[in-house]
């Protein structure tokens, strides 16, 4: 009995039953079809059809493919990479570095390039060149590139998608770089803030992989933060979540240049560590990396600033974890994922914080923010073909982990 | 398609269909069959089967006929006050209050009465004794709550459901309270946060309504936070999150008595408040009410204190802004929800903040946690009846609206 109206629900039902089975299938890859029932709840008669449809589409092809045509619980599938192809960008002041991957996350290539000090529209244009070169190096058709993460160092509105504070990319706030990588690419192009990515990469495949509630502190010449709570990247109702340079924390929290730069960022930033340790009598042509060498050499100078920026961080950690109830923090960018910083906030947590805190370092390092635009973009790709899995609010890759060559 | 899915069909949709319809009585209030099918979009088959199904179940009542309509009136239903019952609880240190309301979100009957001092199971016993003459009051059995929802302070576990860290209440970290209550009334009983379930009171009642980022800082004995992030309520791993009394703000944590307590709490709950007060020569009071009065009264020490105290809650506000950018906060508690208060702690956030988020006094005061009880309460009841997981969304809550032309207490 067909009821009118009702094929809707279904069609909705359908699209979810089949990015769910994609799902799981990237998780676990030659999974067969009884594992695929036990991570879906789906029942066997459901899901074999649904894989046979998937098969038809191109996204899916079975593991063995001398096997006899009859589908049954021991049925492997694997996905077809050449079904679709994605491309993440990691847009910074000073790099821009992009990769092109296939349907199941396998990076096929990988560039890395000054970014064009013009800045506007001649960025847009230089990652459009990437997209070609790249592609040219897979020996894939550009025009297959179905989706597009870029991710930029300021914040991206989650509802207009329109980017702020990017002070390091000359005019790229007013550009419309949005619509400008749409004419290029397709309607399928999303926007992020590379902190945010980063965390998505670290909880996808970094130190983070396998936890619900996480944190990325990027602390470097700027600071930022990532957030996961319930499994989802947080962005804030104007995508201002973690812009932990605001954080009222520091010496300073009042004056016009804290409101602007903001007090946490003057307290804990490579400029401000350069700035104490040049007035504890440090060298004045010193750099965050000489004063973290005197560290070892037993600098008294280089040992207070360190301290005292640690503290600092430890403050931060504090608040983050009073508020959120995280089970990892994990600390990265050029001075967060110093061995001798990490050791030093955990040493400052157990002084002030009476509960343990889970702080563990960055190990993705300064590819966090590529991988994380590679995982959106991947998430982006199967939702253009099979619908989100996900709320829409929320862009996140699933818990599978990249392929790299 | 039918073809490919022969049962999953016909108890899916059936499933759909009777979610759909009650989703629609909801909203709408009183419906004749026939818009209901307009509605829905379920044939007008589909949707009388429902209607009898859940008329025969005593969910829904005939109340009247359309009218002003060409050709013969229709008859119109309403969801019953029969199908069954809930109780909200907020259980305070001092004050305790509970509400029952039925499926249809009217609240039928509330009280307050002060805590029992001697804590542990005599006040277990007393919320089962004012569920019971709440249940005479508007007319029901207790026989008939379905579903019992409790806000207490503390950290309630979300492994074990256990509430930890509520130091107001007398043994009560000993008992296993929604077992007991569970033994007592016969209906399943939950435990939840009161700060949550205050943050929940405002987003469907109060001035959060459709916000789904959204911080709830509560200011009494002690300091707490709810928060919403995405539409949803964050618990964190060990049910600890919104323990903002840690913020390091106003003390120096290497203090033992800042560290244990959570500096933020040291220095402006109530306590710390009165401790401050009286360190700046105010004459000793019982309560931070009284300093409140006296800073209306023109009293400089209490002036001061006040505002010290709106500034370093002005810092935790930007903290939460810096770290969640929520839509809005909502201040509540008894010392949160006074109305100057809000204003004080906008001023001094903006010394601290270039962003401009508002900060606005709870609308529901001390009533905030009780309809968050029966929010909580009331969706659990929904789920039982028409949960699926396969849907993507989770019921909404009937909208205010609804009470209004329903009749309320």
């Amino acid at each position: 009995m067909i009821l009118e109206r009702q094929d809707k629900y279904l069609r909705q039902f359908e699209q979810r039953a089949k990015r769910l089975m994609l799902h799981t299938m990237l998780t676990l890859p030659m999974a067969n079809l009884t594992s695929v029932c036990e991570s879906t709840g789906l029942p066997l008669n459901i899901v074999g059809v649904l894989a046979a449809d998937l098969a038809r589409s191109g996204w899916i092809h079975l593991a063995d493919s001398s096997a006899n045509t009859e589908v049954d619980h021991a049925t492997r599938y694997c996905l077809t990479g050449s079904a679709g192809y994605c491309l993440g960008v990691d847009l910074g002041g000073t790099k821009v570095a992009a990769a092109l991957a296939d349907f199941t996350g396998c990076f096929m290539a990988e560039m890395t390039e000054p970014t064009d000090a013009r800045g506007e529209r001649h960025v847009v244009d230089q990652i459009v060149s990437l997209a070609k070169k790249l592609s040219r190096s897979a020996h894939v058709d550009a025009s297959k590139i179905q989706s597009v993460m870029v991710g930029i160092p300021g914040a991206v509105d989650p509802q207009s998608g329109r980017i702020s504070l990017v002070p390091n990319i000359k005019g790229l706030a007013d550009c419309g770089v949005l619509s400008l990588l749409q004419n290029a690419f397709g309607s399928n192009v999303r926007l992020d803030n590379d902190v945010n990515l980063a965390m998505l990469a670290e909880k996808t495949q970094g130190s983070a992989r396998g936890y619900n509630h996480a944190a990325f502190l990027a602390l470097g010449t700027g600071v930022g933060m990532g957030l996961t709570v319930d499994g989802k990247v947080v962005r804030g109702a104007t995508g201002a979540a973690g812009e932990i340079s605001y954080l009222p924390i520091g010496r300073d929290t009042t004056s016009f240049e804290a409101l602007r730069t903001g007090a946490f960022e003057l307290e804990v930033g490579s400029l401000a560590i350069i700035k104490r340790f040049q007035a504890q009598g440090g060298a004045t042509t010193a750099t965050v990396r000489d004063v973290f060498g005197l560290l070892s050499a037993g600098d008294k100078a280089a040992h207070s600033v360190i301290e005292s920026t640690a503290a600092a961080i430890a403050s931060a950690v504090t608040a983050l974890q009073s508020i959120l109830d995280l089970e990892i923090i994990v600390l990265g960018g050029s001075i967060g994922s110093r061995p001798e910083m990490v050791e030093r906030v955990q040493r400052a947590m157990s002084r002030v914080f009476s509960r343990p805190v889970h702080i563990a370092a960055s190990q993705l390092g300064s590819r966090a923010g590529l991988i994380g635009a590679v995982c959106g973009a991947l998430t982006g790709l199967h939702d253009h073909y099979l619908g989100a899995l996900s709320d829409a609010n929320s862009v996140d890759g699933g818990s599978h982990a990249l392929r790299q060559p | 398609m039918s073809t490919i899915y022969p049962t999953a069909i016909s108890t899916t949709t059936r499933q759909l269909s009777r979610r759909s319809v009650f989703e629609v009585l909801l909203h709408k209030g009183r419906i004749s069959r026939a818009d209901l099918a307009k509605v829905t979009g379920f044939s007008k088959q589909t949707t009388s089967d429902v209607i009898d199904e859940f008329e025969r179940q005593g969910l829904v009542r005939p109340v009247g006929r359309t009218s002003g309509n060409i050709g013969r009136t229709a008859v119109l239903y309403e969801l019953s006050s029969d199908s069954g019952h809930v109780l909200g609880v907020d259980l305070g240190g001092t004050k305790l209050t509970a509400a029952i309301a039925d499926i249809a979100s009217r609240v039928l009957a509330e009280a307050t009465e002060p805590t029992d001092p001697r804590g542990g199971k005599f006040v277990l016993e007393q919320i089962a004794k004012l569920a019971n003459r709440l249940a005479r009051e508007a007319n029901t059995h207790p026989s008939r709550i379905r579903s019992i929802v409790i806000g207490t302070p503390g950290v309630v576990s979300p492994k074990t459901g256990a509430i930890e860290l509520a130091p107001n209440i007398a043994d009560i970290g000993q008992v296993d309270v929604a077992a007991v209550l569970t033994g007592m009334l016969g209906s399943p009983v939950a435990i939840e946060n009161d700060v949550n379930l205050a943050l929940l009171g405002e987003t469907w009642h109060g001035c959060a309504q459709g916000i789904s980022n959204v911080a709830f800082i509560a200011l009494g004995t002690g300091i707490g936070l709810g928060l919403a992030v995405n539409g949803k309520l964050v618990r964190g791993e060990h049910g600890a999150a919104g323990e903002i009394g840690y913020f390091p703000i106003g003390a120096d944590p290497q203090r033992v008595e800042a560290r244990n307590q959570g500096c933020l709490e040291y220095a402006a709950g109530a306590s710390g408040i009165l401790r401050r007060y009286i360190e700046s020569g105010g004459e000793p009071v019982e309560h931070v009410r009284a300093i409140f009065e006296r800073m209306r009264g023109g009293d400089h020490i209490a002036i001061e204190v006040i505002g010290d105290t709106a500034r370093l809650i002005a810092m935790a506000a930007a903290m939460v802004v810096a770290l969640i950018d929520p839509k809005l906060i909502v201040l509540g508690g008894s010392i949160g929800a006074q109305p100057e208060f809000a204003v004080r702690v906008t001023e001094e956030l903006a010394r601290v903040s270039s962003r401009v988020t508002p900060v606005l006094p709870s609308i529901l005061g001390n009533r905030a946690g009780v309809v968050g009880a029966l929010a909580v309460a009331i969706s659990k009841l929904h789920e039982d009846l028409f949960g699926i997981a396969e849907l993507p969304s989770a019921m909404p809550l009937p909208s205010p609206r609804v009470l209004a032309e329903g009749g309320s207490r």
